[in-house]
């Protein structure tokens, strides 16, 4: 689903040799810069140069030491090209730990690949890629790289920190712009940095980082764009596949998108016009009418990636998506933008990030931005979102890919930035009804049936289509603490309009409860045992961010096994505090039948490193209780 | 298998091949087809093949010579959503400098039922794409117009190419149902093809041997002193043209299953590899019927045996290695290490040299056949009796038959009074006889100088250890505290070695303790890490408190603590494939606990021993109360390193009663 990557575009290059070589011997790292980490970037200067509004050459000089196997990424030895990107130099040059050169690599030496892959079928972009088999650690290799684009809609970031577990000595960034074409920058996270401006006229910007440590990754961080150093690059006046831009707020974005890059590739056949609107007939209302349609779309087409050229930006003619039946996120939304048009529905073209994280478009900074489309519909104050790329997903539901947070809406007035729906934590919901019972011998028996809603449902949703081994295999999986478990009956039922998704199963297993002399001990929670896993992390830096909240609600009917009575039983029990609410109660009805009910609700929020162990300390005591036994003894 | 060889001084031209006019021919959708909601014997399909054809034959022409046209026509119905990947289709082909091939796409289209009526939609150019890979390889995809759920898409390809070597493997099965398989060979009496079927299917073949006739156009060569206007004759060839039809119909989607090292190894399918090459008034050339003129062909390849004879290298480094060496272990081990510390891997497989082996010691760098011959070499420059063993990896499949590509790895072998000693110094944590686990795949070849072969038992026979001795206290809040030691040997000691290679010990801990219920870890050692020879041991004191519950007064704890082993890895009911270990093992706890003051124990698991039928492995839980103390000792070992799909319910219901009594609770109670 995501488009042409904004890195894949530009990047690295040349400039002369260090006439030092005592430069790249491994042993005057500091102490501090080789904390926690893999490979050490001794140098990385980037020069961006741009001579006018279709001309931008990007030199690179990296030079990294790699302290061992892990730290190979770091060197990131790659050139990207296309039709209007050119690699003008590239090569490397390996040194050991004394500085000695070891090997060299021109140009010639490099591999040169498609840029296929993840899901796109065909793209002309293309990389060399350096392939060198370290012979020890450490070394350091000096990479050198220059290229060329006409496309200037895209100023690379410059991102002195770009991975965790990599240090940097010293990170340089120069630009050179004409100043007419309405240079502008924005910094971002600079604050717990050493990071210095250096220069800043009209035509020059200069920046230096120096000794930033390693930063080691750790669970539940909020995203790297929040936590890492970034500059932000633009200019009012760009180029792009051979299209000139000119915009300074959204607005003007907007406009220029929408009459340079999407008019004109909305018109239809008159037989799927005159189709469309007999399928709609006399039906008025907008949301009702495009309901009809995506519904038309989501039988008619499948999603293919195909990346040609401007086609990378510009989505492939409505009329050839009906004629071949497919397109990428940009074809299908543009092509249901067209189809709503035919039968008086407004839509908008919908640029943003498609991912599980929240990841917005940078409202602040008015650029080329964004990896995923998807289509706006005005529905009162506020706009239904359709994901136009899915065969399956309920109409105007968004689920985890692009739920909360902040996008560009084209409209042909102009762009807008807007926040796509929020779902609610109490309405992200799992409610669980069922029973089971227990033989003398702990063998299990249960029935139970579980709807889930919200972001849940999107969580759900997709095992409804997998292949009934792959199903075996999920639920075995998903209740893996109970062992020998046998699956007797798996069906779902998926109510697209309430956006709920229902399963219900049937299953057994032997010895579930163990017998111990004359006891048998189990598990009463047999269904629902909280999933999280929460790490001990020895001092942990980044702040907690839990993204999306939900609520769980079980109520199980236990039939307990003749010939037993119960000897221990675990009490009422309730944990409270800011990251949500835990409760577990037996209700005994009589002397063969509990009734256990249990309810979890977790809340979205950001909190401090500090609180992180206590979040880990609340998980810990639900995941114990989770596991709190029945002891029965047997009567005999 | 070079194709300049092939050509000869003839001109003709062949006209043997006509397209068969069968049952299945594209363009023949029927109404039935496309109204079909699901597969007949497979409900679940997403998709099937209703039906593939493939079909090789020879053509000549004068510029060319010989040229093998493959050509594929394919039938598949979408019955989900989740089967419109089948409607893309990619084919890579060979582009390297010396031998091009051409690959083309034709008759590609969608069938749809449209009220009632078949609507066909072709493909146009926009829905092609010519993608080159890299250097070697071209792929041509093709994504079909129109897909919808219910649509039957067809396409077919041809390949004409001049590499001779093999025929491309025919799968007849695949992760969808196959209605219908065909696979045709039209082999003129010139090419031997030696035909390796394998798979749990076997398919129906009929051979046909008839006679062919040929005419051909033929210049004399103008001589001095001849007529410049000699005439063109026609001549005409007879040979024997032998067509061979292997057909497999209905075949079951074929499904992943864990513990599986390789499902293509299951897959039935046919190979074919060149043997024999015969043309008129030519010697006759051998290139492989069975594993001798296997093995003689690729020692001759310039990129394998001349390599083992290159000895100036490495001669000077070598005396400074052996210098006071006197036995044949210590000579051995020393050039194994030499040759290990000198030339790293560079991650590519293969059984030839790419640069040599002079270059590979030179830059330090090389792949597997570069590192091992050149060990090869060195251990025979010392006077030892060494030779290459050719491999075929885990990953790719077993090499059931006679077949120069069936190997794509080389180890080397030394002959010593008390038997064969392998070595495999592309690993850094390998050592003599333990290979790393990407070579254990059932045998390998070996070769001697004289090209004569034999095979060589790659799997494991002896028993890798992990032996764990833990002695720790509960105390009255149900927490424990103690310390443990665990020696791992062999095979344990190669993954563990190469697990923890370049892992920071605090991040190495921080792991362990997560992974083992959070416990807290201190005070840690880890001895003979760079010493392979001998077992690897890690020792350190722990303390946790997520191992025990308090229920009414009594400490219910399980005495293994984060050993016990709570999922069974065998969840299948049934399983097709065996399960393969790769190697024989054996697990061993020794564990003594002491309980909390003022306690007593009141229950312990009972004590348990199991064997598995035929010796193949085995459990015993030995459990013994003191005063104040438990003692459990608890082994499980597996004795083989494969296990046949057979015994697979037995083998399940084992690691069941295993694993229900690894999970039997200690009950303490106050005194």
């Amino acid at each position: 689903m995501i488009f042409k990557y904004v890195s894949s575009l530009l990047l690295f290059c040349t400039t002369f040799i260090y006439a030092q070589k005592v430069e790249y011997t491994s042993f005057t790292i500091s102490d501090s810069l080789k904390e926690n980490a893999n490979a050490v970037i001794r140098l990385n200067q980037i020069d961006i140069l741009i001579s006018s509004q279709r001309n931008m050459n990007v030199i690179t000089k990296r030079i990294v030491t790699v302290l061992n196997e892990k730290g190979l990424d770091a060197i990131d030895a790659v050139g990207n090209y296309d039709k209007r990107t050119t690699i003008r130099n590239i090569e490397t040059t390996v040194y050991d730990a004394f500085g000695k050169e070891i090997k060299k690599f021109k140009r010639k030496d490099f591999k040169d690949q498609s840029a296929v892959g993840g899901g796109t079928l065909f793209s002309d972009n293309r990389y060399l890629y350096l392939d060198y088999t370290p012979i020890q650690y450490p070394f350091t290799i000096v990479f050198d790289s220059e290229i060329e684009t006409s496309t200037t809609a895209f100023i690379p970031d410059w991102r002195p920190l770009n991975s965790y577990f990599v240090s940097v000595e010293k990170s340089i960034l120069n630009v050179k712009y004409p100043d007419n074409l309405g240079f502008k920058k924005m910094e971002f996270n600079f604050f717990n940095f050493k990071i210095e401006k250096t220069l800043d006229t009209s035509t020059n910007l200069s920046y230096t980082a120096t000794n930033i440590l390693a930063q080691k990754q750790e669970d539940y961080s909020p995203v790297v764009s929040t936590i890492f150093p970034k500059l932000m690059m633009g200019l009012e006046l760009f180029h792009l596949e051979g299209v000139d831009g000119n915009a300074k707020t959204w607005k003007e974005f907007g406009q220029w998108y929408s009459d340079k890059i999407l008019l004109g590739t909305t018109d239809l056949p008159d037989e799927t016009k005159m189709k469309v609107k007999a399928l709609v007939g006399d039906e008025k209302d907008p949301i009702k009418k495009a309901k009809l349609i995506y519904n038309f779309v989501q039988h008619k087409v499948r999603y293919i990636s195909i990346q040609v050229g401007i086609g990378g930006w510009k989505p492939m003619l409505a009329s050839d998506v009906d004629r071949l039946g497919y397109g990428d996120c940009k074809a299908l939304t543009n092509y249901t933008k067209a189809l709503l048009d035919v039968v008086n529905v407004p839509s908008y073209y919908t640029i943003l990030y498609g991912d599980r994280k929240k990841l917005n478009i940078q409202s602040e900074f008015v650029s080329m931005q964004g990896n995923h489309v998807i289509l706006s519909i005005p529905n009162g104050d506020n706009y239904t979102w359709l994901e136009c790329t899915s065969q399956d997903d309920p109409f105007g539901y968004q689920g985890i890919f692009t739920d909360d947070r902040e996008v560009l809406v084209i409209k042909p007035e102009g762009g807008e930035i807007v926040r796509t729906k929020i779902y609610e934590d109490k309405g992200n919901t799992q409610i669980s009804k069922g029973s089971y019972s227990l033989t003398a011998n702990g063998d299990f028996s249960g029935k139970i049936t579980i709807v889930s809603g919200g972001s849940q449902y999107s969580q759900k949703a997709s095992i409804e289509n997998l292949q009934p081994t792959e199903k075996e295999a999920h639920y075995k999986d998903y209740w893996g603490h109970i062992n020998n478990l046998k699956i007797n009956k798996i069906s779902f039922s998926n109510d697209k309009d309430k956006i709920n998704l229902t399963e219900n199963l049937a299953v057994e297993a032997v010895k579930y409860g163990s017998l111990t002399s004359n006891k048998l001990i189990f598990a009463v929670n047999a269904f629902n045992k909280t999933s999280a896993y929460v790490k001990r992390i020895r001092n942990r830096t980044n702040s907690l961010e839990i993204q999306r909240g939900f609520f769980d609600e079980d109520e199980i009917n236990v039939v307990l096994p003749l010939g037993f009575s119960v000897e221990y039983m675990p009490a009422y029990y309730e944990l409270s505090n800011k990251f949500g609410t835990y409760t577990t109660e037996i209700i005994k009805i009589d002397s063969s039948n509990l009734v256990y009910k249990r309810t979890l609700f977790i809340k979205k929020g950001l909190f401090s490193n500090k609180e992180y162990d206590e979040y880990r300390l609340f998980i810990e005591q639900i995941s114990k209780n989770d596991n709190a036994k029945i002891i029965l003894t047997s009567n005999q | 298998m070079k194709c300049n060889k092939l050509v000869i001084i003839l001109f003709c031209t062949f006209y043997f091949y006509k397209a068969n006019a069968q049952d299945f021919k594209l363009g023949n959708v029927s109404v039935e087809e496309l109204q079909e909601k699901n597969h007949e014997m497979d409900s679940t399909a997403v998709a099937a093949i209703l039906f593939e054809k493939g079909a090789v034959h020879f053509e000549y022409t004068q510029d060319d010579g010989f040229k093998m046209i493959t050509q594929v026509t394919t039938r598949i119905k979408i019955y989900k959503k989740e089967g419109y990947e089948w409607a893309n289709k990619a084919v890579s082909y060979y582009i390297g400098s010396n031998a091009k091939e051409i690959l083309s796409f034709s008759d590609v289209a969608t069938y749809n039922l449209i009220n009632g009526k078949i609507e066909k939609t072709k493909l146009k150019s926009d829905g092609e794409f010519d993608e080159k890979v890299n250097k070697y390889w071209g792929r041509k995809k093709i994504t079909l117009p129109n897909v919808k759920v219910g649509s039957v898409v067809e396409f077919k390809y041809v390949v004409r190419s001049s590499r001779f070597s093999e025929l491309t493997e025919w799968s007849f099965q695949s992760s969808i149902p196959v209605n219908y398989s065909e696979f045709k060979t039209f082999i003129p009496e010139y090419f031997d093809y030696n035909p390796n079927i394998k798979g749990f299917v076997s398919p129906n073949i009929t051979k046909e041997k008839s006679s062919k006739s040929l005419s051909y156009s033929y210049k004399p060569k103008v001589m001095p002193g001849d007529n410049l206007h000699t005439s063109t004759s026609q001549e005409k060839l007879e040979f024997v043209e032998t067509r061979t039809v292997y057909i497999a119909e209905n075949l079951p989607a074929m499904k992943e299953e864990a513990y599986v090292n390789n499902i293509a190894n299951y897959t039935t399918s046919v190979s074919h590899e060149l043997s024999v090459v015969k043309f008129p008034n030519q010697p006759y050339q051998t290139l492989s019927t069975d594993w001798p003129s296997v093995t003689k062909t690729i020692y001759d390849y310039e990129d394998f045996g001349p390599e083992l004879n290159k000895t100036g290298y490495f001669e000077e480094d070598l005396k400074v290695v052996l210098a006071g060496l006197s036995s044949a272990d210590e000579k051995i081990l020393a050039i194994f290490n030499h040759v290990k510390a000198s030339v790293k891997w560079n991650d590519y497989y293969g059984y030839s040299c790419d640069d040599g082996v002079k270059k590979a010691y030179k830059d330090k760098t090389g792949n597997v056949a570069e590192i091992n011959l050149m060990l090869t070499a060195m251990l025979r420059h010392v006077g030892l009796t060494a030779n290459p063993v050719l491999v075929s990896t885990r990953s790719n499949g077993i090499a059931f038959f006679p077949n120069r590509t069936a190997f794509n790895y080389v180890i080397a072998a030394v002959e010593t009074p008390n038997g064969l000693v392998l070595l495999d110094a592309t690993d850094p944590f390998s050592t003599p006889n333990i290979l790393p686990l990407r070579a254990l795949n059932w045998v390998g070849r070996l070769i001697r100088k004289d090209g004569t072969s034999i095979e060589v038992d790659l799997m494991p026979k002896a028993s890798s250890n992990d032996v764990v001795i833990m002695n720790y206290e509960i105390d009255a809040k149900g927490e424990v505290s103690g310390r443990l030691k665990r020696q791992r040997t062999d095979y344990n000691a190669i993954i563990f070695r190469g697990n923890t290679k370049n892992i920071k010990e605090d991040t190495y801990l921080e792991k362990l303790e997560n992974e083992n219920d959070k416990i807290e870890i201190s005070d840690y050692s880890r001895t003979n890490e760079k010493d392979l020879k001998l077992p690897i041991l890690e020792n350190f004191a722990f303390s946790g408190s997520n191992f025990s519950e308090i229920i009414g007064g009594s400490i219910y704890i399980n005495p293994m603590l984060f050993f016990a082993v709570t999922q069974n890895p065998f969840k299948q009911e049934i399983r097709a494939y065996p399960v393969d270990y790769g190697f024989p093992f054996l697990d061993k706890y020794n564990i003594t606990i002491k309980i909390p003051e003022g306690y007593k124990v009141e229950s312990v698991p009972t004590p348990l021993l199991l064997n598995m039928e035929d010796n193949l492995g085995g459990f015993k839980f030995m459990i013994n109360t003191l005063d104040n103390a438990i003692q459990l000792v608890l082994t499980h070992q597996i004795n083989v390193p494969i296990v046949i799909a057979d015994y697979y319910p037995m083998l399940k219901e084992f690691y069941q009663k295993m694993i229900e009594k690894q999970n039997e609770k200690i009950v303490l109670i106050k005194k």
